[in-house]
């Protein structure tokens, strides 16, 4: 068998089982005597729970609750703080809340049991939007005002000094909704007891997570619980931390019962039932001098985050560390407020908190140029941040910027300023471009402080094992790391083996979040291969290599000052499209990209990449509508909540850059995010000159076209 | 939970239905979906089911000796679309519901029968004055699909009945319109939906007919409206326009989306008129770039 390079093409290694269906999911497996369990959740948004009537139950099945956490337990989640409750004692703070766990051996029969049980609340005045969250309706959720979590950055000189210098000053709100992760296989999880210990199997993009976040359940320590990750069909961030709110019931369960316990939710229950992305609310107030020339921006970031926190402010902080773009504004304050609301906890969706300011800056640029009569893309292109240049952190960018390259590729290939030109404003046919950037890895030096990852690879005979916590979820990452360790060993890709994380076994690379796989994980291995390959003789052998850090990049936690992050992902996209004049509905004729993510591991994974994140990234703003209507989401399936089928969007083009990156493998840096950053904001810019109006939110449906066509009257 | 029944002809189908009031289950992308429960759990009925998949007697599309069409209530959107028999307006609708998947197992009966306001099938059928058989060991009745169907998930069907085929008059047009507006291009619900139809000759409007889909609590036709412009001059189009327009918006009734349902209407019927006014090409009037 020939070595593999890294610019071979191949076939990714999951590929043909998974199209042929043979992949086996957490719902395939079966253990002997297993049982199944249901969640009883919380119908109110908010209120105390005054009794719960159950039907009788039958021998051999159990209604789990936070009364069966025992002495040496404690009835919270772990995931950043322990806030989130495993099982609601005598209040509820959301629809969908977990007051318990219905089990036994006969789904007929839990299904029937579970029709019966009946929940008496006293309802109190839920807060579900933002708004309301901020004006504290129905009382405090969290603290006395409702603020989950906050920070503010500030680059340049005071903001009151900027605002009095300047001619003009421009406001204008900005916001997005909720989207669903979709998933396309939902959440589930099995307990069991393997040698003496609690066992997971678990869809889960981060297994190390579940073990950390359940432990304290029964008063053990992370160590003392197994989870074995099962092949995953997508997370897309909504298998982040999330699993954590079913795995621990399920370890609950299992205290008391000792046999295989399997929770799998349906899709209505994946829809309605699971956490979503942050609604955001952003407000810029941009001082301008005569000629449109922006002096600063004062910004404030709210995002809507639920009754816990979850991952919120690590959100939060990613939104608000990517609220310039990627432009050197001179003078910058932002702050971010992160609300306590009584809807369903918000949390991790690929993004990760910077799509909803990217969206809103670029589309808040794009208004300004417009004002002063600029076209949007030479406006926006004025402040393109450079290497070495200040970041929102008072940080610098790293590596070197290829933004106006890229915007080349792009605009030349679209035929862009020809058709900005030609298009008349209101015409029906409009072209949108933006530019975006996502920070690679933890922020800050998190990698180094809270992550410390360890890899290994594993030598015997001609085989080489990758033991890491990383996760196969759909983004190709099985397929990625074994090419990186095949073609640094220079052997086949074959004789690299790389199976789904099982705790036990594999040390801890930290969450598989971040778009920091290849960048920080596939580093790892590229090193622990490099010294491999020099003691290839030596037999059978392990490397294992843990994180380091490179010098001379300082970062306050506290304070959010340095450098948030050692290396961007850079993009820019440009949206063509028409509106029917009689029905608003939007075709959408071309979309033209270009992404520096530093050097491609493989270029077919990467092209998977860019079409779906383009794809979700254009459904997220022309679509994809989450209602909450007094606390309960409105769409529970597939056929209301509507994603992109393959008819949507016309063939993309598409460009690379090549612009190693320094501290990645085969200067590889994370790309996972960045492809969803910004093709928002394209759209609605070519959807904004068709229709010869201003736009401040996403979604967009046609009736949502309609009103605001009737609004700019 | 009810009990499920497999009749093998239509005479026991109807003996089931009248003795069990057992309902009618046949391509089951309405009754399975409404009824589920579950992952690894078969939707359970609170009432008798039959399957009546298997019954020839429902199945085919074939041509009256008086020109009209009559379409078995088990035929599937796919094969409603491929036949050249069935009128444009609902061979345009059957190709458009839901994906492949779903136009192979749907069935024209189910669609009339569960009486949904964004059902595809019964806009343009309304339009064209279609007409559906209802069997029972009675007998069997032929009635308006229009007057069938009452409300939101509401129809006249008798509890010993069963939809047993749908019969389509045979109407030539001068100009067609469809159009159904999803929540996206393939596999959608309908948002909107709109027919229309138009018989002129010697620059006179001879018949007008209009039929709006999801856009109240069943499909509206406004005869009174339709009125407004029969027997007028086309070039008198620019005089009735508005009050046509007017009439018809009062007509629809949408709760969801008005002012989008609304204006969308109003702009696609106000298109229609203008192509019949500026003397466009007879046949299917489309939209241009």
């Amino acid at each position: 068998m020939p070595h593999t390079a890294i610019d071979d093409r191949i076939v990714r290694v999951d590929a043909v089982k998974k199209a042929r269906g043979e992949a086996p999911y957490v719902a395939d497996l079966n253990f002997p005597d297993m049982q199944y369990a249901y969640m009883v959740r919380s119908s109110i948004p908010r209120g105390t729970i005054d009794s719960i009537s159950m039907p009788e139950l039958p021998d051999g099945y159990w209604f789990i609750t936070y009364k069966d956490i025992p002495e040496e337990g404690k009835n919270e989640l772990w995931m950043i703080q322990k806030d989130w409750k495993c099982f609601a004692e005598n209040d509820v703070k959301y629809v969908g809340e977990t007051i318990g766990l219905l089990v036994g051996p006969d789904r007929n029969m839990l299904r029937y049991l579970l029709d019966k049980i009946e929940i008496k609340y006293t309802e109190q005045e839920a807060a579900i939007t933002i708004d309301e969250g901020l004006a504290v309706k129905g009382g405090p959720i969290v603290g006395e005002d409702n603020v989950l979590c906050q920070l503010f950055v500030e680059k340049g000189r005071p903001m009151d000094e900027v605002f009095k210098e300047a001619d003009s000053v421009f406001e204008e709100t900005i916001e997005t909704g909720f989207q669903e992760h979709v998933h396309l296989e939902t959440n589930g999880a099995i307990i069991t007891i393997e040698n003496g210990k609690y066992t997971f199997y678990a869809s889960a993009q981060c297994p190390f997570y579940i073990r950390k976040a359940v432990a304290g359940l029964l008063g053990l320590q992370p160590e003392d619980i197994v989870v074995k990750q099962t092949t995953t069909g997508g997370a897309f961030g909504g298998k982040e931390h999330f699993p954590d709110v079913l795995c621990g019931p399920l370890l609950v369960a299992e205290h008391k019962i000792k046999k295989p316990i399997k929770l799998i939710f349906d899709r209505e229950e994946d829809m309605l039932y699971s956490v979503k992305r942050h609604p955001s609310k952003t407000t810029f107030r941009t001082a301008l001098d005569k000629d449109g020339n922006i002096l600063g921006i004062d910004g404030v970031v709210v995002y809507n985050c639920g009754p816990y926190l979850s991952g919120s402010f690590v959100v939060l902080q990613r939104g608000v560390f990517h609220a310039n773009g990627v432009y050197d504004i001179p003078n910058t304050h932002v702050k971010g407020i992160g609300i306590a609301t009584n809807t369903f906890p918000s949390d991790a969706f690929r993004g990760f908190g910077a799509p909803q300011t990217l969206y809103a800056v670029e589309t808040h640029l794009e208004h300004i140029a417009k004002r002063f009569g600029f076209d949007p893309a030479e406006y926006k292109s004025r402040y393109f941040l450079k290497q070495g240049g200040e970041t929102i952190t008072n940080g610098h960018v790293v590596e070197r910027v290829v933004l106006p390259e890229m915007m080349k590729q792009v605009v030349d290939a679209s035929d862009y300023f020809r058709k900005a030109k030609e298009y008349a404003p209101g015409s029906g046919k409009g072209i949108g471009i933006s530019f975006y950037n996502h920070g690679g890895a933890f922020t800050g030096n998190g990698e180094q402080s809270i992550i410390k990852a360890h890899a290994r690879l594993v030598k015997t005979g001609e085989r080489v094992r990758i033991e890491v916590g990383s996760t196969e979820m759909g983004q190709g990452f099985q397929t990625t790391l074994r090419k990186i360790a095949a073609a640094t060993l220079e052997i086949p890709i074959e004789n690299v083996d790389y199976d789904n994380p099982d705790t036990s076994v594999v040390p801890d690379s930290g969450p598989t979040a971040a778009s920091r796989s290849t960048m920080i994980v596939g580093r790892l291995i590229e090193r622990c291969a490099e010294e491999m390959k020099e003691r290839w003789a030596e037999g059978d052998f392990a490397v294992e290599k843990e994180y380091e850090h490179p010098e001379g990049h300082p970062w306050d936690q506290n304070t959010f000052r340095g450098d948030a992050y050692l290396g961007y992902g850079w993009g820019c996209c440009v949206v063509e499209l028409e509106v029917d004049k009689l029905t608003k509905e939007v075709k959408v004729t071309g979309i033209w990209s270009s992404h520096d993510i530093g050097k491609a591991i493989d270029e077919l994974i990467v092209h998977g990449q860019v079409n779906g994140g383009i794809v979700q990234s254009l459904g997220y703003a022309s679509m994809e509508k989450m209602e909450n209507r007094k606390g309960h989401f409105r769409q529970s399936s597939m056929s209301d909540y509507v994603i992109p089928t393959s008819m949507e969007f016309p063939k993309q083009e598409w460009f690379l850059v090549d612009n190693p990156y320094e501290w990645g493998p085969f200067g590889a840096k994370g790309m996972g995010e960045l492809v969803f950053n910004g093709a928002d904001a394209a759209y609605i810019d070519a959807l904004e000159r068709a229709l010869g109006i201003e736009i401040h939110k996403i979604p967009m449906p046609p009736e949502d076209i309609e009103e605001a066509l009737e609004n700019a009257q | 939970m009810g009990m499920t029944y497999i009749p093998s002809t239509l005479d026991e189908a109807l003996h089931l239905r009248a003795e069990k009031k057992a309902r009618p289950l046949a391509g089951g992308s309405d009754l399975m979906v409404q009824s589920k429960r579950g992952i690894g759990l078969a939707p359970e009925f609170p009432f008798d089911v039959m399957i009546i998949t298997g019954l020839k007697e429902l199945k085919g599309i074939r041509k009256l000796d008086d020109g009209s069409v009559e379409i078995g209530a088990l035929s599937t959107p796919a094969e409603i679309a491929d036949s050249d028999l069935v009128p444009w307006h609902v061979r345009q609708a059957a190709s458009g519901m839901g994906a492949i998947a779903l136009r192979n197992s749907a069935t024209i009966g189910g669609n009339i029968g569960n009486a949904s306001p964004k059902g595809d099938l019964p806009q343009p059928l309304i339009l064209l004055d279609a007409s559906v058989v209802l069997a029972s060991i009675r007998g069997e009745r032929q009635m308006l699909l229009d007057d069938f169907i009452l409300g939101s998930k509401k129809t006249a069907l008798g509890d010993d009945e069963i939809i047993k085929s749908i019969v389509i008059p045979d109407y030539d047009f001068t100009y067609l319109f469809y159009r159904k507006i999803g929540m996206r291009k393939a596999n959608a619900i309908s948002k909107l939906s709109l027919s229309v139809a138009a018989v002129v000759k010697d620059g006179e409007i001879i018949d007008f007919r209009a039929a709006s889909g999801a856009a109240g609590p069943r499909v509206i036709r406004s005869r009174d409206a339709e009125n407004l412009l029969k027997g007028h001059k086309t070039e008198e189009i620019p005089e009735i326009q508005e009050s046509f327009l007017d009439s018809w918006n009062n007509a629809i009734s949408p709760h969801a989306m008005p002012l989008y349902r609304r204006n969308t209407t109003r702009r696609m019927l106000s298109y229609f008129l203008s192509a019949i006014y500026s003397g466009k090409a007879e046949g299917i009037i489309e939209e241009e770039d």
